[in-house]
């Protein structure tokens, strides 16, 4: 049985349930079967303490919007990769800006920057004073570097 | 110049070399960001750099001796637009557009963004903006012109 621990509204109208991260399979199958057919946007927000992680659900038949949203500890969530195909780079792109770690996901390496960067550049406590570069080796392949006169 | 009926022209090699080198930019399809839309106005036939001798975007470098680096270059792009800069033959020249490419913009304090395009590859014409209307574009083009031509008081 899933729990639901806040249902409210959104400003745009949108349904907004906040679930537990155990619950979070088990919920979206079954929003899954009522016809919310189309993975939007999955989107995480860091809260300090803690992580966020928003999905935005539509169903093309009810043309309608919802709102799942998960919070985390320990930076781990399950991967919705079994119901949905495009959670795959939505969760990578999380994994890389924020560094939330999605359970049962089969690939999750960086998605925009080189895997050689250090931190996830969109955490609340990213330090912007320690600038990275980024330049490509010949083999065509990115790296970063700390090292001013290496990248750009 | 004209002398009596005759009508001889007079020139140097170097006169006309740059007369037709700067009445023939072709630019590169290098459309970054926003300040692209304004680049592709400048292209069309309100604007019409035609007008100017640039008659057609490039798609590739090695037909194209201007690069316009419209819009903000990420770090990760940089490396991309060297090596683009690196396969236009010579004489070549790059026209940065837009406050991003200049300096960084509203980028500034990001973590992903080159501050200024001119630390990777050499700059001849700063076109300041947000982003910079077709006519200033059209303005920087000529600006370019006239530096091919030796006509700039820098």
């Amino acid at each position: 049985m899933v729990e639901i621990l806040e249902e409210k509204k959104g400003k745009d109208g949108r349904p907004i349930f906040v679930i537990k991260k155990s619950d979070l399979l088990e919920f979206m199958r079954q929003k899954k079967q009522e016809g919310f057919d189309h993975l939007s946007l999955i989107t995480g927000v860091d809260r300090k303490d803690y992580m966020e992680v928003n999905y935005h659900l539509y169903s093309f038949s009810k043309n309608q919007y919802i709102v799942v949203k998960v919070t985390t500890d320990n930076l781990t969530v399950p991967s919705l990769i079994s119901l949905w195909k495009s959670a795959d780079w939505e969760e990578r792109e999380q994994y890389d800006m924020l560094g939330i770690r999605f359970d049962g996901h089969p690939d999750l390496k960086r998605m925009f920057l080189p895997e050689s960067w250090v931190g996830h550049p969109l955490r609340k406590d990213y330090d912007l004073n320690n600038v990275q570069y980024i330049n490509m080796d010949e083999y065509g392949e990115d790296y970063a570097t700390f090292d001013p006169g290496d990248g750009w | 110049m004209k002398t009596g009926e005759t009508g001889i022209l007079t020139t140097t090699i170097d006169k006309a070399l740059e007369w037709g080198r700067s009445n023939s930019l072709w630019p590169l399809t290098f459309g970054l960001a926003c300040c692209a839309i304004e680049m592709m106005a400048v292209q069309g036939s309100h604007f019409d750099i035609s007008r100017f001798g640039s008659e057609i975007f490039r798609n590739s470098p090695r037909q194209s001796d201007l690069m316009i680096v419209s819009g903000t270059v990420t770090k990760k792009m940089a490396p991309r637009l060297k090596r683009l800069y690196d396969e236009m033959p010579y004489p070549k020249y790059v026209i940065a557009m837009g406050v991003c490419v200049i300096q960084g913009g509203p980028y500034v304090k990001g973590y992903s963004v080159v501050l200024g395009v001119d630390r990777v590859v050499p700059v001849d014409v700063f076109v300041p903006g947000c982003p910079p209307t077709p006519d200033a574009l059209t303005y920087g083009i000529m600006t370019l012109q006239k530096k091919i031509r030796g006509e700039t008081d820098r």
